[in-house]
């Protein structure tokens, strides 16, 4: 089976060695050096790394992630600095200055101003700013929850809400708008509260397993052993339990949070991040990082554990090791030639939900997956071929692997059933993703932005038949986003719960991320924007980029291909999506190749090959050696009412006669009487001959002074003299 | 000397088989005979029959080089012809009554036609067996007991009942389809290329069959009809539990006498193998001890445990007490292949594999066991045909219309007849 991953690796072109490993980081990172730094601190809300001075702070925007992204800077006032954030709208910073103040600055004006809480029997944990329509912003303290309001004419913030509660500390993350406040002993026991764009929802309060190590010691949960984690629209949260060595998974619903389960882990230090909805959890100790996609509920791990690879790194070293430089930079621990290469360093803050921080070296990293050696790293297909399906950052690249693969267990040979099941992966995802509207999203930007469109080029047929085909698919996308009106997150139906449809039945609704004007969103979009959004593959793509390449190169007898294309029409069936004509003409071609007019027969008239005008024609064309076959065509293009290819194809076989009542009966009058009378000609028969001039004497005005009506009227005149001589 | 025959089961019909290059010296004119209908008429009678038969097929020559006599009218009989192979010819020879005289014969000839082609599909052409032992015992004795078989279908109390002529408007000859819908013309398809894809290199075929109608094949025409025609007649379930064969509507309700009446035929049989095995010339112990299999015996199949169909026909293993697979001969291709029936309440499925291609016995039971795999989705499948079991149930889905009306068809024609 590795024989099969490196050819279809190396079918896509790809110059890269297999290098073990399934995620990396690519060098050069984003530097944020400023002399005087006092420390970096991450403002999730805004995705902006922050870096203050003693008089000023610099943010540098982390999306879209590039190294050479310039920092803007604000000058800030002296003093502590806790943390810092700004507004959401970018007017305001915020910096918290001790446990009992935070500063607010307008950053055009200037202006300052403070709030401050009771310091005898409160301190604040920290703060965020909302996109809640209740709050702006939200400070957490020992008490409970402050929610306050920013009053433009006063100047000043204006405490709407408080929820009173007792808390040891806090996790938020602007991704989930869910944050979690830990109390009691062990602070396991939490308070949930959501903040989206949809109001404020309370989580019923629930408990985390420990699991305990001695009779009497109870270990203490801390903040950093929890992980909100967002993939596929859906909450979780991964807690760390370090005695019992687990990854405790739950799951967010609007009115419950349910465990999900447990995963492993091999190492005391956990971080975890998301990278397109893949759940990385990095084992710090072991300095691997495993592979989870937490959407089918299989809790094995996508592949194995194996070190995150620094890629690009320029080695100025190279006496150390040659050879392999980038394997020594992937276990970088034992040769340190630059201490920016250090992997899993003990500096290094996981941001989330993709973003690696090496504070020591003021380094931010971005992490990637690597599409080409995950799917090279399995051998099961039909499930890699899903993984990919649900990659929407890199889609493109995710979408020619699938199309590589597709074409590589084809021409394998690999078995019918295994196939079929491939087949129907990628049928069912661009069904689905028809339906959610994310196809046609990409289709969009791919017209927009031809540099990135794939070459859709069929050689049986024009662009303009796919276009249509575009056409007819907008507008069936558009019945089918009416009908999920009002879901604005297209995750949302993924979810197996279903919330938006049928909430009567299950109150296990999600909680559901509303993005409103989040700028991590309005940039996102922008991105993709230049690329495809979805990784689907439509009938049309996989006829000319799987089908017909592999029709060419694939050697033997092709019934094997017959039967693959059959249960691409039986996925496509059962999805209800079109097939595009040229696959049918494929399949009658390889059936003639093969002699099997019986079958093609059959085909036909069961309407597995579903009737158009192309395949009328490649049936007459494959018919010159079967009369059958040829007959076929023939009453499909009568079926179809192409009245004019069916009186043109009667004429051709010599029918003419039956051509003209043909004509006459399903008024065909743009067909040329010269075709007619060159046939009765052909035939030698006077009569035949007479009949048609007669013919068209009577129904064509003005014909009798064409010049056909001329020749050929001599010409009847040459013939009965002759027979009469 | 026709008088004899009277007597016979079969009053009226004479049927013979004979082979124009041989006994043409006079004195050896019996050896001309390959099987002859009834076999207890004396030679002098069988040979009067066919000396008249030989000269009707010589003196039409003359007017028509090319196409051969087919049927000769005489006041009392009809002769009707059929030239099997070149020089092999088949004749029946039925007595007239007065309502359907000419029309039947075509019905008839194609009866022969019928014969001949089932007897290829098992054991290859007439003429290739009389090369293998010149001596014809070889020949006789597998054209004897099948074509004997083959009759007792047309059983019908103590008297044959040959097709009449309104049987020649339906079936022989033909297969009758079951319109499907396209979702399940697709489902059927993919069962099939998922089955076939186990050869690999080689080319597996298969035939479908619902109740008796035919689904999907992959063979050529003529072994389609050549193979839906033994199905039907043997394999289908209601082959298999009637224990008659659901040849012709007319036939359906004779399977009580048919019991009785079969030993008749079996008696008359007995009689004749003894006539032609002491015409036999060969040495002793030779062809006679050879297993000699008769495909169309009835009663001989039936449906194992794991759902495959088994018979006894082809003898049993010498090795293991399991029996011999069936083969068959594909005249399109020229290839002997097994036949593998495995069937699922009304859903029969015919998979052939090519001898050549797998390793006997094993290699069967190895393609059984991926039959056995993949029919796992079998009783999914079937749903798509079940509304059809129970005539009552018209509500079902559109698709379906169709089929209901070809059996609506089917049944109005059943109707007539009676």
């Amino acid at each position: 089976m590795s024989g099969k991953a490196s050819s279809s690796q190396s079918s896509i072109g790809l110059s890269r060695s297999s290098a073990l490993s399934h995620v990396y980081i690519q060098y050069p990172p984003l530097r944020c050096n400023v002399p005087g730094s006092r420390g970096l601190f991450y403002d999730d809300g805004n995705k902006l790394i922050l870096s203050p001075t003693s008089d000023q702070v610099f943010s540098w925007k982390t999306v879209p992630f590039s190294p050479l992204v310039a920092p803007t800077s604000d000058s800030i006032s002296e003093g502590p600095i806790l943390s810092i954030r700004c507004s959401l709208d970018e007017k305001f910073i915020a910096i918290q200055r001790s446990n009992h103040e935070v500063q607010f600055r307008h950053r055009e004006t200037g202006e300052t101003f403070s709030q401050r809480c009771r310091p005898e029997s409160e301190s604040i944990l920290g703060f965020f700013w909302t996109d809640c329509p209740l709050c702006d912003i939200v400070f957490v303290k020992t008490s409970g929850l402050d929610l306050f309001v920013y009053n433009s004419e006063l100047k000043s913030l204006q405490l709407v809400e408080t929820r009173k509660l007792i808390v040891s500390w806090y996790v938020y993350t602007h991704e989930s708008r869910l944050v979690l406040l830990a109390s009691g002993m062990q602070c396991k026991t939490f308070n949930g509260f959501q903040l989206s764009s949809a109001g404020v929802i309370r989580l019923p309060r629930f408990d985390m397993a420990m699991a305990k190590s001695e009779a009497n010691s109870k270990p203490v949960l801390a903040a950093e052993d929890i992980n909100i984690v967002t993939v596929y629209g859906r909450i979780y949260c991964l807690q760390v339990d370090r005695v019992a060595m687990l990854l405790h998974s739950y799951r967010f619903y609007r009115d419950a949070v349910i465990q999900q389960g447990s995963l492993p882990i091999y190492s005391s230090r956990i971080a975890v991040s998301v990278v397109d909805n893949v759940v990385l959890v990095h084992q710090n100790d072991a300095k691997v990082v495993i592979l989870y996609d937490i959407y089918a509920d299989s809790r094995a791990p996508i592949s194995a554990p194996l070190p995150l690879l620094l890629r690009g790194f320029p080695r100025f070293n190279t006496s150390v090791s040659q050879s392999s430089r980038e394997d020594s930079g992937s276990s970088g621990a034992n040769v340190v030639p630059d201490n920016e290469a250090v992997i899993y360093g003990d500096d290094w803050t996981f941001l989330v939900p993709e973003f690696i921080c090496d504070v020591a070296n003021r380094l931010l990293w971005k992490i990637h997956l690597d599409l080409e050696a995950i799917s090279a790293s399995s051998s099961e297909v039909p499930s890699v071929l899903e993984f990919l399906q649900r990659r929407k950052l890199e889609a493109n690249k995710a979408k020619q692997l699938c199309l590589a693969i597709a074409r590589t267990v084809i021409l394998e040979r690999s078995p019918v059933p295994m196939v079929a099941r491939a087949m129907d992966v990628l049928v069912t995802s661009y069904s689905h993703s028809v339906k959610t509207g994310s196809y046609l999203k990409g289709i969009k930007s791919e017209k927009t932005s031809p540099s990135s469109v794939p070459h859709v080029s069929s050689p049986r047929s024009g662009a303009d038949v796919s276009a249509s085909r575009v056409d007819s698919l907008e507008k069936s996308v558009k019945h089918a986003s009416a009908a999920a009106a009002g879901v604005d997150n297209e995750y949302a139906s993924d979810s197996e719960e279903n919330p938006s449809s049928e909430p009567p039945t299950t109150n296990l609704s999600d909680l559901q991320i509303f993005d409103g004007n989040n700028p991590l969103n309005a940039n996102g979009s922008e991105q993709q924007e230049a690329q495809l959004t979805s990784p689907a593959i439509s009938p049309e793509e996989m006829y000319s980029f799987v089908f017909a390449p592999v029709e060419e190169e694939i050697v033997g007898d092709p019934s094997y291909l017959v039967a693959i294309i059959v249960e691409f029409l039986h996925s496509a069936n059962s999805e209800k999506v079109k097939v595009h004509p040229n696959l049918y003409v494929l399949t009658i071609q390889l059936l003639v190749r093969n002699e099997r007019y019986a079958e093609l027969g059959l085909f036909v008239i069961n309407k597995i090959v579903e009737p158009s005008k192309e395949v009328a024609l490649q049936l007459l064309e494959s018919g010159r050696q079967n009369f059958q076959t040829r007959k076929l065509g023939l009453d499909m293009l009568r079926q179809l009412s192409l009245h004019h290819d069916y009186v043109l194809f009667l004429v051709q076989d010599g029918y003419y006669l039956e051509a003209l009542r043909y004509a006459r009966k399903y008024k065909v009058n743009n067909v040329r009487p010269s075709l007619f009378l060159e046939a009765a000609f052909a035939s030698n028969d006077s009569q035949h001959l007479a009949a048609i001039l007669r013919f068209f004497s009577d129904f064509i005005p003005g014909f009798q002074n064409t010049s056909d009506h001329n020749t050929y009227y001599r010409i009847l005149n040459e013939m009965n003299s002759s027979i009469a001589a | 000397m026709g008088m004899s025959a009277a007597t016979t089961a079969a009053e009226g019909i004479k049927f013979c088989i004979f082979d124009l290059r041989r006994g043409q010296q006079e004195g050896q004119e019996l050896d001309k005979i390959l099987f002859f209908f009834p076999a207890d008429l004396p030679f002098s009678a069988q040979l009067s029959v066919i000396g008249l038969s030989e000269g009707l097929i010589t003196f039409t020559r003359i007017f028509s080089p090319e196409a051969a006599c087919e049927v000769i009218e005489a006041e009392r009989h009809s002769h009707v012809f059929y030239e099997a192979e070149p020089d092999i010819w088949m004749v029946m020879v039925v007595e007239k009554n007065e309502s359907e005289a000419i029309w039947r014969i075509d019905a008839l000839r194609k009866v022969l036609k019928e014969v001949h082609s089932l007897f290829l599909m098992f054991h290859g052409s007439i003429r290739t067996m009389i090369e293998k032992e010149p001596a014809g015992g070889l020949i006789r004795s597998h054209l004897y007991p099948f074509i004997m078989d083959y009759l007792s279908d047309f059983l019908l109390g103590k008297k044959l009942q040959l097709p009449s002529f309104r049987d020649c408007l339906k079936e022989r000859g033909t297969v009758q389809m079951l319109t499907v819908s396209r979702e399940a013309a697709i489902e059927v398809q993919s069962l099939v290329r998922v089955l076939e894809s186990f050869a690999g290199n080689t080319q597996f075929y298969s035939l479908i069959l619902f109740q008796d109608l035919l689904v999907s094949t992959t063979l050529s025409p003529v072994d389609t009809i050549n193979l839906f025609t033994y199905a039907v007649l043997r394999l289908t379930p209601r082959a298999l539990s009637s224990g008659v064969s659901s040849w012709s509507y007319l036939r359906k309700g004779s399977t009580t006498s048919n019991v009785a009446t079969g030993s008749i035929l079996a008696q008359s049989a007995s009689v004749s193998e003894q006539n032609f095995r002491s015409r036999d010339t060969s040495p002793p112990g030779g062809d006679n001890s050879h297993h000699i299999a008769r495909p169309l015996q009835p009663d001989r199949w039936s449906k194992g445990k794991d759902g495959f169909l088994v018979t006894d026909i082809w003898g049993a293993e010498a090795s293991s007490s399991t029996s011999a697979t069936p083969t068959i001969w594909l005249q399109q291709t020229e290839e002997r292949v097994y036949v593998c029936a495995y069937q699922y309440r009304s859903l029969t499925l015919i998979l052939l594999v090519p001898v050549a291609s797998i390793l006997g016995e094993q290699g069967v039971s190895a393609v059984k066991q991926q039959i056995l795999e993949n029919v796992s989705f079998l009783p999914v499948f079937t749903e798509f045909f079940f509304p059809l079991l129970n005539p009552s149930v018209y509500s079902c889905p559109k698709q379906f219309g169709a089929l209901i009306a070809t059996l609506t068809y089917r049944s109005c024609c059943s109707l007539m007849i009676k």
